[in-house]
This record gives structure tokens, sequence and C-alpha cells, in this order.
């Protein structure tokens, strides 16, 4: 709850403003009660009409001012209700947008969204009702019996007693509701997890005919999450019934003692049918509680659950959006050299990069060769400091990769990931991205490098055709080079291809790595064929997080057996015919 | 100081809320109010089906109702009788009778709950699992054509939103047109005047009630837009998280995340604004009718026509019938974003269907796996072909390579023959029968598909490999990861099959992920193989290594493979060369050769990049 305290607090004068108009409307109302005692004991047991007139008079004032209020209040209460949540969600991106990759990862994406979006709303929506009903509950309950006490002390003081109960009862509940309710949420977090997973692998699920198992698995999670959404609630509703019976309870003790005290004459028929009328209102205002209650208990999970994103540290080694933006700094030269670097990821043990040491100088194309799951995907990420390595040091233009400032380090990087992502928009939005002020000229460069120029403008719309979710109506190879322009925009001097060229036919991926060839940038490109490392002035070969062979085309073919057994794997006989024409 | 003060009362105004949308809207009356109509009537009809325990909650509320009005009255008549009067019958046993009253209610009371959020949350998980169903039925195109996000905020914001209403509206509903009616019953017993006089704020509250929900209504849809639009925003940029990273945007996204909360906040505003005066009006015609009782009636007891009594039982009847229709005009924000959410709901539930296939099609059982395209186009904008006039003809036990240019179509061509998409003109043949006569489900049945984009499942690697095939042994799965070559780097892994995958940070690589992928192929044991660039990530060894299994894969099976790497592509019985989604040229690797046509020349530019 801290975080909405302090969210809130931004919005003080707001709120005490919206508080003080709804107080005016609650002394309104609680003066009712004691204007009708004096209308009977002064005015209908002495028939005095005038009395009757005038007090009629200024409960009709009374309304009328606090309709005003109420109208006006509403203002403020939405004011903070909405400023609270916009103010949250605002922290809330922020700070994910700060967090490491690593960090980042350790929360499911999923789970963060529906931070984002739920989790919000929920305490968005208990804030607006928090300002209006939530603390005019309590409000009434203490104004109901101060006022009765100034009735009537003797019968006020009945009413009193029934307050202790009550607090400690609805602190029960409302402590065992907590629990409930973040069941809730967790569940709820389930049942979407599993839904979004569908969204995701629609097709694969159709292609393997797996519909029935998939809606078992979601009527599973639902199911779980129906049961506790029936008990949390219930929980919930045992409240009202039982704040009612209390109530209740003090209503009679009020008449049977009230009409003891009328016949010995110590109070007046007026006085008793105004407690009794406090009583009423408090068991009213109670009434109201249970669903308070529930939303109070939701919004605290809700809190816990915005706080613990809030309170992660953003973790080392990337410090994202929080990081000062330093526009002199750049990659100038773009050398690159690792220093026995070794790497596991957070979630594992055993390290995916041991001991790996390379040199690859200003404008050097390094092509990365290796088994599947070898490390080579992972060492393009720490030089991309999505994750930082536990021993040894990388050097970026000859200085510790850890001295950079991040932005900078990242401006200068071009990074083409292996799955393609891109976003909704138009496709000179997506190349754009790389580099939001590029001109269309540099656009179209960079589409051009990335050999989907021609593609584009065979489009009906161009290059202002809009992309889905996934870019759905391109191919994959496509999209792979709307990803590839995307990162030559930014005219980097390191460009990081993560294995980007699979989805290309041999002719196409020939054009692009003459184009790449051409541009001024030093080039790590994870590959698989043999025929992009030909002309690479560098060749890591990576096997089991080892480096177990470096040089060129070949040095490598010379000295190490198993880039030769890759080599005739993929030439066999025609590999003395590619050597030929070479 | 000054600007917190007038900060709320200078948002800007948006269109909604001068009610002329509203009063548009009414004078077609009959177009909205089926709409709003029709959402209730399908909530009902959830609802409905469980009719006996519908009755005993409402058995309960009449019950509940009818002892909130007796309450009130005995408390009238004890002041009447024994607090301003002479008494009568024993005081205790009519206090104990009170009392009686007070516990039967809240029993009931309890009850009617209870029940109802049974009903409530079964009706939920009802309306979930059809619309999870219905996804699952949508055809693939409108995947396409959505956000995501958007989507899942359909799901999760919208389906909370109706599920919270449920369990309280639906009863207080009830207990308000009960209570209310119970109440003008006994009033007019009572007194006719007074109840005249109380009564005569209705028609304000209604009039002011129409003035409010004639711009909440489209306020309500405004703000319910601007969050799908920014649940889908989030969505997306969460997702592709990586990217955003590597390129440094993350100011940028906060800015544009800015914008669209910025706009959440201004129509939510005055969506709340708007539609928090109703309870203010309700509670100010409270305090009006209670200042008209208490005035009049003081004033009629004075000429003696009425008792003190009956005031109080009038004051308090008055709150009664407006208690529950302020709950839930307090509830009208949740009300109003239920109805809205449903209404999205039932959107996806009323899309058009992949044509369920039912009655003429039908299931196949065995398939030899001849596959056949007649001069099949499709296209999947109108007027913007990406496949013309393809045919061609696969024997059983055939493979099939693919090739051409990338946006040649090749994908297409796949996703055609397992009926994500349906050809435009022409037909496609399974064993001579027209796929179409085929349903969907037993189509896929005997294929199995090694995608372009690897997808896995949050489970262990076990379950993931058992998807094609849920009740293969443990050792099938061994068996099948063995010939997939991902059963070495499978006992690396700490927890080895049991160790469980999730999104995007699961630790294994792309490669190893296309090896998985092959795996829970090669273990649905199909007719028909379709390989999508299954081999595009993974190294040349481990492929020649896979190479064997996947040959001992293909055989006896009609396979269709979209690759790049000649080696593949040497082997296939035909090679389809597509080009500009038309096809080109058609033969086996020496014939193609011997042509010295398109593939030909591909071949050679093969050989110059090398």
């Amino acid at each position: 709850m801290k975080v909405v305290f302090r969210t809130l607090s931004k919005y003080g004068v707001a709120a005490t403003v919206a508080i003080l108009l709804m107080l005016v409307e609650l002394a309104v109302e609680l003066i009712q009660p004691m204007l009708i005692s004096k209308i009977i004991d002064d005015g209908i047991a002495p028939k005095n009409v005038e009395v009757v007139l005038l007090w009629g008079g200024v409960l009709v004032g009374g309304t009328i001012l606090a309709f005003a209020a109420g109208i006006l209040s509403s203002f403020y209460a939405a004011h903070v209700s909405q400023g609270v949540g916009y103010d949250i969600r605002e922290s809330l991106y922020g700070k994910i947008q700060a967090y490491s990759y690593a960090v980042f990862n350790r929360f499911a994406a999923s789970s963060l969204i529906t931070r984002l979006t739920n989790d919000v709303t929920q305490v968005q929506d208990t804030t607006f009702m928090g300002l209006r009903f939530m603390l005019r509950v309590p409000l009434v309950v203490i104004g109901s019996i101060v006022m009765a006490l100034i009735v009537h002390p003797g019968l006020g003081f009945l009413l009193l007693l029934t307050v202790p109960i009550l607090v400690l009862f609805i602190l029960w509940v409302v402590k065992k509701a907590a629990v409930l309710f973040s069941r809730v949420q967790l569940r709820l977090d389930a049942v979407n997890g599993v839904m979004q997973e569908n969204l995701s692998g629609m097709r694969l699920i159709r292609a393997f005919v797996r519909r029935e198992r998939e809606a078992e698995r979601f009527a599973l999670r639902s199911g779980e999450l129906m049961q506790s959404s029936t008990s949390a609630q219930r929980l919930t509703e045992i409240t009202q019934p039982f704040i009612v019976l209390i109530m209740n309870a003090g209503i009679i003790a009020v008449l049977w003692f009230g009409q003891l005290e009328i016949h010995v004459g110590s109070a007046s028929t007026g006085e008793v049918v105004a407690v009794v009328n406090y009583s009423l209102r408090t068991a009213g205002a109670l009434s109201a509680l249970s669903m308070l209650v529930a939303a109070f208990s939701r919004a605290r999970a809700s809190a816990r659950r915005i706080d613990e994103a809030l309170v992660t540290e953003n973790g080392s080694g990337d410090g994202g959006a929080s990081s000062p933006v330093n526009t002199d700094e750049r990659v100038s030269e773009g050398s690159v050299a690792f220093e026995n670097v070794t790497f596991h990821y957070p979630d594992t043990e055993e390290p995916v990069l041991k001991d790996i040491s390379f040199r690859a100088g200003t404008g050097d194309t390094v092509a990365i060769l290796g088994a599947t799951g070898s490390g080579k995907s992972s060492l393009m990420q720490l030089i991309l400091r999505l994750y930082e390595e536990d021993g040894g040091t990388i050097f970026i233009d000859g200085r510790d990769a850890r001295e950079w400032n991040i932005r900078a380090l990242h401006g200068s990087i071009g990074y083409v990931p292996q799955e393609v992502v891109l976003f909704t928009g138009t496709i000179r939005d997506n190349i754009a991205w790389g580099a939001p002020g590029a001109s269309e000229e540099q656009i179209i460069e960079a589409a051009k490098s990335a050999q989907i120029h021609e593609t584009i403008i065979q489009l009906p719309q161009g290059y202002d055709t809009m992309l889905g979710q996934r870019g759905v109506n391109l191919s994959g190879g496509q999209k792979q080079r709307i990803s590839i322009a995307r990162a030559l925009v930014r005219k980097p001097a390191i460009l990081l291809l993560d294995d980007s060229t699979s989805a290309l036919d041999v002719r196409t991926e020939a054009a692009l790595l003459r184009a790449l060839s051409g541009m001024a940038c030093t080039t790590f490109l994870i590959t698989q064929k043999i025929s992009s490392t030909l002309n690479a002035d560098l060749i890591l070969l990576l096997d089991d997080g080892r480096l177990i062979a470096q040089g060129d085309h070949g040095e490598l073919l010379a000295q190490d057996p198993l880039y030769r057994r890759i080599y005739e794997s993929q030439f066999g006989e025609e590999g003395s015919h590619a050597e030929g024409a070479k | 100081m000054r600007k917190a003060l007038s900060e709320p009362l200078r948002y800007p105004r948006p269109e909604g809320l001068t009610g002329e949308q509203g009063i548009s809207l009414s004078k077609r009356p009959k177009q909205k109010a089926r709409n709003w109509k029709a959402t209730l009537r399908r909530i009902w009809n959830y609802l409905s089906r469980r009719k006996g325990k519908l009755a005993l909650v409402l058995l309960m509320v009449l019950l509940s109702s009818g002892l909130s009005l007796l309450g009130p009255y005995m408390i009238g008549v004890a002041i009447d009788r024994y607090l301003a009067g002479p008494g009568g019958e024993p005081w205790a046993l009519f206090l104990a009778g009170l009392a009686a009253v007070y516990v039967l209610g809240s029993i009931a009371g309890w009850l009617q709950n209870i029940w109802m959020i049974g009903i409530a949350q079964e009706t939920v998980y009802r309306m979930r699992m059809d619309l999870f169903k219905q996804l699952h039925r949508l055809p693939i195109p409108f995947f396409a054509k959505r956000q995501r996000g958007e989507l899942m905020s359909r799901m999760t914001n919208d389906m909370d939103n109706v599920s919270s209403t449920l369990n309280s509206s639906a009863i207080q509903i009830f207990s308000s047109v009960l209570t209310l009616v119970g109440t003008v019953v006994v009033m007019l017993l009572l007194s006719p005047l007074l109840t005249v006089l109380t009564f005569l704020v209705v028609p304000l509250m209604s009039s002011g009630m129409k003035w409010i929900t004639r711009r909440t209504g489209v306020l309500f849809k405004e703000r319910q837009r601007n969050i799908g639009d920014l649940n889908g925003y989030i969505e997306e940029t969460l997702s592709g998280q990586r990217i955003v990273k590597a390129f440094s945007q993350e100011e940028r996204v906060i800015r544009e995340f800015g914008e669209r909360n910025a706009r959440i906040r201004q129509s939510g505003f005055w969506a709340q604004s708007i539609s928090g005066f109703i309870p203010k009006l309700m509670n100010g015609l409270n305090n009006l009718s209670y200042a008209v009782i208490v005035g009049v009636g003081g004033y009629l007891a004075i000429r003696g026509t009425i008792t003190v009594g009956v005031i109080v039982v009038f004051v308090e009847y008055a709150r009664q019938f407006t208690r529950p229709l302020n709950d839930l005009a307090n509830q009208w924000n949740t009300l109003l974003s239920a109805i809205a959410g449903a209404e999205r709901v039932f959107e996806i539930l009323d899309e058009d269907e992949e044509d369920q296939d039912e009655g003429e099609a039908g299931p196949v059982e065995a398939v030899t796996g001849e596959v056949e395209f007649t001069q099949v186009g499709f296209s999947y904008n109108e007027g913007e072909p990406t496949l013309q006039n393809i045919s061609f003809k696969a024997r059983p036990g055939e493979t099939i390579a693919i090739i051409g240019p990338t946006g040649a179509g090749k994908t297409s061509l796949i996703q055609l023959l397992s009926r994500f998409y349906e050809a435009d003109s022409g037909s496609i043949a399974v064993d001579g029968r027209d796929i179409r006569t085929i349903r969907r489900e037993s189509l896929r049945s005997h294929m199995a598909f090694v995608l372009q984009d690897t997808f896995l499942f949050e489970g262990t690697i076990r379950d993931n490999i058992r998807y094609g095939k849920p009740g293969a042994t443990d050792e099938q799965v061994v068996e099948a990861a063995k010939l997939a070559n991902a059963h070495s780097f499978i006992a690396r892994l700490p927890g080895g099959y049991d160790k469980v995958l999730h999104g995007d940070g699961s630790g294994i690589s792309q490669g190893q992920k296309q090896l998985l992928a092959i795996a829970r192929a090669i273990l649905a044991d199909p007719a028909i193989l379709v390989l999508d660039e299954a081999t595009s990530s993974i190294d040349t060894v481990t492929e020649i290594k896979i190479q064997e299994g996947l040959q001992r894969l293909m055989q006896g099976r009609t396979s269709f493979v979209i690759a790049h790497r000649l080696n593949t592509i040497r082997r296939a019985d035909q090679i389809l060369v597509l080009k500009d989604g038309r096809l080109a040229e058609r033969g086996s690797h020496d014939e193609l050769l011997a042509k010295g046509g398109l593939y030909s020349a591909m071949h050679q530019s093969y050989g110059q990049a090398d």
C-alpha cells in the first residue's frame, strides 16, 4: 500500500477537498435525526406548527447544500483516482523499462502485464470508492454515535458498546480476505497465462489438433479460479449479515432501556426515536461494508503486487531508462575484445560461456559458428549488455564495457534478433524505430541495404503498409529483412546479426552480405552457413560454451578438424567447385 | 495550491459530455436498446441454467425483503404503543418478536448471497470456457487482423468486470424491486398522502438519471476503448522487451505509453465524475424526501391524522427503498463497464467461425498421403494474389521440396494444405478427396508440422515433445528425442526431460527449440509431414545428425520441405520452384538442372555465393 499512499499524497489538496465536501454532506445527514427529535418533542408534542415548519425548512436547505457539495466532490474524487491510476501506471511502466533484462525475465511478461492493467485498475477504482464511500462508512458510524451520545448519553452508550465487537470482527475479515484475494489474483494470472499462450501458439495448437487438451487445461485453471473466488467472496459476504445482526441487537437494547427511561421520565420520546434513528443509520452504513471490505482486500492484494514490482532492484549492468543520456559519447572504432569471459544465466548453474578470449578490430566481420546451444546467442547478449559477465572483461573501443554509458553503447549498436519482433505500425515506423529522427532517404537507404526496398515498394501502400502484431501479411524472410533494416538505419558502429538470415534464400542473403561488407561497422554474424564465413576476418568456433578455434577460413580449414567437418558437410563434392570458383 | 484546487475543474471536455451523441442515439432508440437488451438477455441465458438454485435465491430475497419491511414497521408500533403510548401485551415478548425478525432476516440475507456467488462464479466460468472454445473455432485470419493485447483485454479485463457485477448487482436488482413494491404497499396503507409526497421525488430522479446515463454510456465506451488500446501497447512492448532494450528505446516507449495513459486519465475522469453524480443525486433526493416526510408528517401529526410512529416508519421506509437503488447506483460504474465488457465478449462469440465443416465434411480414417493441387489460387488481400494457378501432385511417400525467393508464397502454400486459410480457387485433394470435405481437425491429425516460428508451451520438455501425441510413453518420448538429436542436450539440462520451459527466458537456444519441435513431429507419426524452415537455426553438424533421423522420418510419408539448403533439396523427389506466387518449375534435381532454367540459375548462384 506504500506506493498508493505515496502517490495519493501528491493529490493531497484535491483529496482533502473531496473529503471536506463529503463531510458537508455527512453533517447534513447526521443532523437529521436530531432535528426529528426536536420536531417531535418541541413541535408535535406541544402542537406547535411553526416549530415543525422551521425545522422542516432547515432540512430542505441542508439538502440543497449537501447536493451541491456532492456534485463538486465527484470531480475532485475522480481527479484524485484517475491521477493516482495514471501516476502508478506511469511509474510502474517506467520502472519496468528500467529493469535490467535479467530482472525483467525474472517476472513473467504476462505477470507484469496483469500488474500494469488489472492491478492498477483495481487500486484506482478503490481509491475513487475510498474517497466517496469508504471513509464515509466509519464517519457515519462515529458521527452517529457521537450525535446519539449528545442526544441522550445513556442510550448512546448502548450504541457505543457494539463498536468494539464490530471493529474486531471487521479486522479479522479484512486480514483473512486479503490472503484469499491474493490467491484469487494468482489464479487469475494462471488463467490469463494459459489464454495468452493459446493466443500465441494458436497455429501450432491447431496443427497438432490439441484443442480439446487445451480446453481441459483451461477448464482446470478457470475451475481453480472459480473455486477461490467463490470462497473469497463468501467470506466477505458473512460480514454484512453479521454486522447488521449486531447493530439490530443494539437497537433492541435501545428500545428496551429507552422505554424504561421514558417511564422514569429521564428521556423523551423524541430522544429515543432519534437514538433509534442513529442506530438504523449506523446499521445501514455498515451494510455497505462487505462490499467495501471485498474491494479493499482486493485492492490491497493488487497494491502489494504493484509494490513488489516497484521495489525490485533494477539490476546491475543495465541502467536502462534511469541512466543519463550522454549524446556526445559514442562508440567510434567499434573494436570488441573479450578477455577470459565466463557467463551463466541467473536461473541456471552451468556456465554457458567459459573463458572466452578474442579480439575484433574496427570494421572486421566476425562469424560465430557452433553447434546448437553452444553459446553463440549468449555471447551476443553480453556485447549488448543485456546480461553481465561473471568473470573476465569485455572491451569495447578498448574500454571496459562496464564503464560505458549503457545508452551510449546501445546507441552505437545495431541488433537483429533471431526471432523477429515487429511492432504495430507502418513499415516506415518499424524501420525508423531504430533511429526515431531518421529521414525518408535514410530509411530507404537502410531498406535497400537490407534487400527489402524492392519488396516494399511493390506493396500497394509501400512504406505506409500497416504491420499487425507480428507483421502477419509478410513472409518470415521479409519480416527478417525489415528487422535488419531497423538495425541498419542506426548506422551502427557494431552490428549484431543473430542468425538473422536464416529465412533468406541464398541469393538474397549473398546480396545482403555484399551490402553489409560495404558498411563501416564491425559486424558479428551468427551463422550456420560456411558460405557466410568464407569472407569473414575472424571466425569463432564455439562448442559447449568454449571457444575451440579462431582464425580466418583458410586457417581454420587447415587447423581445425570440426571446422573441416562442417565445411565438408555443406559442400561435400561441391566444396572443390566452390573453392575453384573462388 | 491554487492549481491543485482548480485542476479537477479544468479537464478538457470530451464530445460525449454534451449528451448530443446520447440524444441522437435515443432518436433511434431501437438499435441502442436492442444492444443492451440483447446483452442482458444473453447474460440471463447463462444464469438461467441454474434455475433451481436461482429459485432458492429468489425465495430468500423474498423472505429477507419481507423481513426488512417488517422490522421498521415493528419499531413504529413500538414507539406508538410502548414509548409514546400506554403499552399493551408484554414488552419483552414484543422485543423478542423483533429479535426473531432480525435474526431470520440476517440468515436469509446470508444464504441468498452465498448461493448467488456460486451461481455467478459458475456463470463466469462458463462464459470463459465458451470464449476460450470460440477462440479455437475462429479462423486463423481473424488473429492476423487483431492485436493480441486487445484480445487479451477482452478476455481478462472485460470478463472480470462481468464477474464482479454479477455477484452483487444481480441480487440487488431483485431485492430492490421487491422492497420497492412492498414498501409502497405498506406506505399506502399507513398514509396515502405521505406516500404520494414521498414519491414526488421519483420523476426528479428519473430525469436526473436520464441526463447522467445519456452521457456516461458514451464516456464509458470511450474509456473502455482507451484501456484496450493501452493494454495492447503494454502487451506488445513487454513481449518485445529485448528489442526495446537493445535499441535503447525505453524513453520512447515510456513517452508513447504516457500519451495513451493520459488519454485514459481524461476519458476516465469524465466517465467517473459524471457517473459519480448518481449516488449524489440519490442522496440528495433521499434527503429531500426525508425533509418532506418530517415536515408534512409533523404537521399531520399535530392535526392528529397520523402518529409519531408512522413518521418514523416512513422515514425508515423512504431510506430503505432508496438504499438498494443507492447501492446499485454506487455500482453503476461497474454495471456500465460490465455491460460494455459483456458486449465486447459477446462480440467475439459472434465472430464468424471457421465453417465448422459439419454436414457434408466428414473425418478421414487412414491417409496414404497423396496430395494434389489443381489450379489453386489464393490471396490474403483482394487484388493482390499470393498464389496463382498452382498444380502438382505428390504421390504417397514422396518428398517435395518447395523453394523460391522470400515472399514467393512457400509458407502460404503450406497454410492452404493445412486449411489455416482456404484457397480462393482451384482445389486441393488428399487421397483424391477434396480437403474442403474433410474436417479440419481430422485432416490435421494426419499431418505434423515443424513451423518457422518454433513455439513451445509452458511446461516440461517431456510435455512439449508429447504435445502431438498425448498418450505417448516416456520411452517413446526419449526415442523421438534421440531421433531428433535432442536427447544429448536434454540429458545435460538440470532436470532433464522434466525441466520446465517458460516463455522468453527459458535458457535454451533457438536451435534447441527447433530440435524439440522436430522431436514433437517425429512422435506425432503423421502420414503427411510439413517442415517449414525446420532446420534453419540448427548448425550444420547437428543437422547432419538429424538428417538421418529426418530421412527415417520422411520414409513412407509424404513430406513437404521448405528449405534453403541444397543438400536437403537435392534429395527431394520433386522440387517446386515458386516465383511471385506462380509455380515456375517442377521436377527432380537432375531434371531441373538439365533444364537450365530458374533452378539451375539459383543453384549456380549458390555456388558463386560460396
